[in-house]
């Protein structure tokens, strides 16, 4: 008779403990995908009422469905997102896949599991619609704009080596929208992307036939951990179920992609095939190779940096002498250039100059100004955007400087008859110049690492290459790292040991002002 | 040759110059001696043109300056070849040598041709006493040399007139002594000058000697009568 109330108590009990159980069962487990949405049509994007789509988006939905798992999207930046796979995936920007356009890459495969292949896509070559490039053999002596680190990334530097002249850039619809201006010559791009901005941008034409980035047609996988074998298995059941019941051709046909073709129908028979293949090509460069690309791209850095400076500390001495000396209709705007530039960052003045003011130029369709928007290009943008931002703290440093100067100095060049011209020139100036030199010198030293901001401009200096480097050898990460690093220390340390000894010659040698 | 009419000066509500008037003829001496804060300093700053003043007028070689809140440059710069200025500072320029200050006027001023300016600049050094110390720079000199170089620096132009405001003031008594040397020569020679001092023994060596009190000139005449009743 006692037995039953305690077994109700005990049943009662395990129920109760059950309870948070069942609530976790009917939450589904969450399918974390890494992808960069900055990337664009038609892989993911946002359309007009702001809400996410894209082939790959529905891919990962359907995914996510047969898995029986919530699809979470994890942004991430495209070239990175493989080592987004290294940290666990509950972690914050952790994940359980990668799924962006990935292709089957050997260096990727030994690293990660890869799946079956979604999507299978070749390069397209594109050009301005009134361009005389009318076949791939017409790229040599072109520019050419393509996604820093991609296949056609990797195609174009292997087919043309140095003929062309290879524009990287981490946005596909900046460079489709420069080669449609006609301010960039072509651009390869995946044939979805291509297909894509073609129907998009008026301007744009496909040149010759799409082609096969490698000996391999161009798989786009999806990367897992390699632990994680379970879920390689489910995703590759529910990739082959998609492919087979036509799932995959009803998302890929829809009208706003256009992307189901013969390449895609010839998937079907691979799939009792065993899977990666055997023998992936072998993609990285020799260690000479990389060094060798790496010290040129250093070269580049040098220059941004010794051309930049000499123009930023003209325009900062301009801009500091107008302060001093101007009248308050020339002091008056030049402190407010100051602030603005000082004020905002470099990379969005960057930005301006090379996307922005081209654009307004451009559209006052004034043959001169289009003329001009068309001489913009990335390198004089780089060293001018550069200029103009240092230019700002020069102007502050010769401030500084001139305002430090006794005023009897420049009474007693009057007194002597000279103007208040040649007495700045003579006088002011080349003692102003002595007290600022150690500001200046940690001013270069600073521009000269600030120079990697170019890298979003398409000029391949030290940090773009080493992006595209990075990509391409994806086993070196490591060392490619340190030994980029070692290129800015190896540059710039000699520059601050001559900053110390300047400083120390102009503290220690000369008495200033009597 | 240097004439100054009724002039009259503000800082801010203050008047430091109240309706001053000096006549100074060429090769004559001039001394100012006064209180401190008088308007000495003022009134040699507005000859020279490195003040502006509100009336009068000041006339140095035919080149005249009214009152006004600006100058005309080219007036100025005329007027400045003419009357040359030493400060109680020196104010050499300390990037160049002594040497290149000397010849800064004539290159930057007069535009002349370098090995005309060395030429001239190194008799004068030699004049000052300094000829040795041609290369040195303004830092490694003594207070009364830095002085002597300015004076030199300053005639390198050739000014028809000089205006020395306390030349020896910040100078120890010996090089004080040196600097006045310098001038005394000058005088001997025929050179026009303004003298701001407080050593007596010089403005008893003045053709004039002006008392400035309060921004006004309170008496003028002979060394003799006018410094008897100062002290
Ligand atoms: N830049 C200025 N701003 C305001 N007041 C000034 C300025 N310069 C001079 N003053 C004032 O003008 C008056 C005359 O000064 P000034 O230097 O001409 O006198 P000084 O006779 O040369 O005196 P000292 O013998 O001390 O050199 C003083 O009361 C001084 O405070
Ligand atoms: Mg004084």
């Amino acid at each position: 008779m006692k037995k039953l109330p305690s077994c109700r108590r005990f049943a009662l009990a395990l129920l109760l403990l059950s309870l948070p159980a069942l609530a976790t069962a009917q939450e589904k487990k969450p399918l974390r995908w890494g992808t960069d949405p900055t990337g664009g049509a038609p892989y993911i994007y946002r359309d007009k009422t702001g809400e996410y789509t894209g082939f790959e988006f529905e891919l990962a939905e359907y995914l996510a469905e047969k898995l029986d798992r919530k699809s979470v999207l994890v942004e991430g930046d495209w070239a990175n997102l493989p080592q987004q796979l290294k940290k666990p995936a509950d972690v914050e920007n952790g994940v359980d896949i990668i799924l962006n356009g990935y292709e089957l890459r050997k260096d990727l495969a030994a690293k990660y599991g890869v799946t079956r292949p979604y999507y299978v896509y070749r390069l397209t070559l594109m050009a301005s619609k009134e361009s005389d490039t009318t076949t791939w053999d017409d790229l040599p002596g072109k520019s050419v704009g393509v996604l820093g680190g991609s296949a056609a990334h990797r195609y174009v530097k292997k087919r043309y080596g140095r003929t062309v002249d290879l524009k990287t850039n981490p946005d596909v619809a900046n460079v489709m929208k420069l080669v449609n201006d006609r301010r960039m010559d072509a651009t390869v791009q995946d044939s979805p992307a291509a297909t894509y901005f073609l129907s998009e941008y008026g301007g744009l034409k496909g040149v010759g036939e799409p082609v096969q980035a490698g000996d391999l047609p161009g798989y786009y996988v999806i990367y897992y951990r390699k632990s994680d074998v379970e879920l390689g298995k489910a995703l590759d059941g529910a990739l082959s179920a998609g492919l087979r019941d036509g799932t995959f051709k009803k998302i890929y046909s829809q009208k706003k992609y256009d992307l189901w073709n013969a390449d895609q129908e010839a998937l079907l028979p691979t799939l009792d095939k065993p899977w990666p293949p055997e023998n992936l090509p072998a993609e990285e460069s020799p260690w000479p190779d990389l060094i060798e690309e790496l010290l040129l791209s250093a070269g580049m850095t040098v220059f941004l940096a010794v051309t930049s400076f000499p123009l930023a500390m003209a325009i900062g001495l301009t801009v500091a002498l107008g302060r001093v000396y101007g009248v308050r209709l020339v002091s008056i705007p030049l402190g407010i250039y100051v602030e603005v530039i000082r004020g905002t960052p470099l990379l969005l003045q960057l930005f301006f100059l090379y996307y922005v003011i081209p654009e307004m130029l451009l559209n006052t369709e004034r043959d001169w100004f289009i003329w001009l928007a068309k001489e913009i290009s990335p390198l004089r943008a780089g060293i001018l955007g550069l200029a103009i931002n240092y230019s700002a703290y020069e102007a502050e440093n010769y401030r500084a400087g001139l305002l430090a100067i006794p005023k009897g100095q420049m009474e007693a060049a009057l007194a002597l008859g000279m103007s208040r011209r040649t007495a700045i020139r003579r006088v002011v100036v080349p003692q102003a110049w002595r007290i600022v030199i150690p500001p200046v010198t940690n001013d270069f030293i600073a521009l000269f690492k600030d120079t990697a901001a170019c890298s979003i401009l398409f000029v391949t200096e030290l940090t773009r290459k080493y992006n595209e480097l990075f990509n391409f050898n994806r086993d070196l990460v490591i060392e490619l790292a340190f030994l980029t690093a070692g290129l800015y220390l190896a540059m710039s340390y000699p520059l601050a040991l001559l900053a110390r000894r300047l400083e120390r010659r102009l503290a220690g040698g000369k008495g200033g002002h009597p | 040759m240097i004439s100054v009419t009724n002039l009259t000066k503000f800082h801010g509500s203050q008047r430091v110059l109240n309706g001053v008037s000096l006549t100074v003829n060429r090769g004559e001496v001039t001394a100012l001696v006064g209180p401190s804060g008088g308007g000495k300093s003022t009134l040699l700053r507005c000859i020279n043109g490195l003040e502006t003043f509100q009336s009068g007028g000041v006339e140095v070689a035919g080149n005249k300056l009214a009152g006004g809140p600006t100058h005309d440059s080219r007036v100025l710069q005329k007027l400045r070849l003419s009357v040359g200025m030493v400060f109680q500072q020196f104010h050499l320029f300390p990037h160049m040598s002594v040497l290149d200050n000397v010849m800064s006027g004539p290159l930057y001023a007069l535009k002349q041709k370098r090995g005309e300016a060395e030429a001239t600049a190194r008799k004068l050094l030699d004049r000052v006493g300094l000829k040795e110390k041609a290369d040195a720079r303004p830092a490694n000199l003594s207070g009364g040399q830095q002085q002597r170089v300015a004076i030199a620096r300053t005639l390198a132009v050739k000014p028809l007139a000089v205006l020395f405001d306390e030349p020896t003031s910040a100078l120890d008594p010996q090089m004080a002594k040196e600097v006045l040397a310098v001038m005394r020569d000058l005088a001997a020679d025929g050179q026009t000058m303004i003298v701001v001092t407080h050593d007596m023994d010089f403005a008893e060596r003045a053709t004039v000697v002006h008392l400035m009190q309060a921004g006004e000139i309170v008496k003028s005449g002979p060394p003799a009568e006018i410094l008897k009743e100062h002290r």
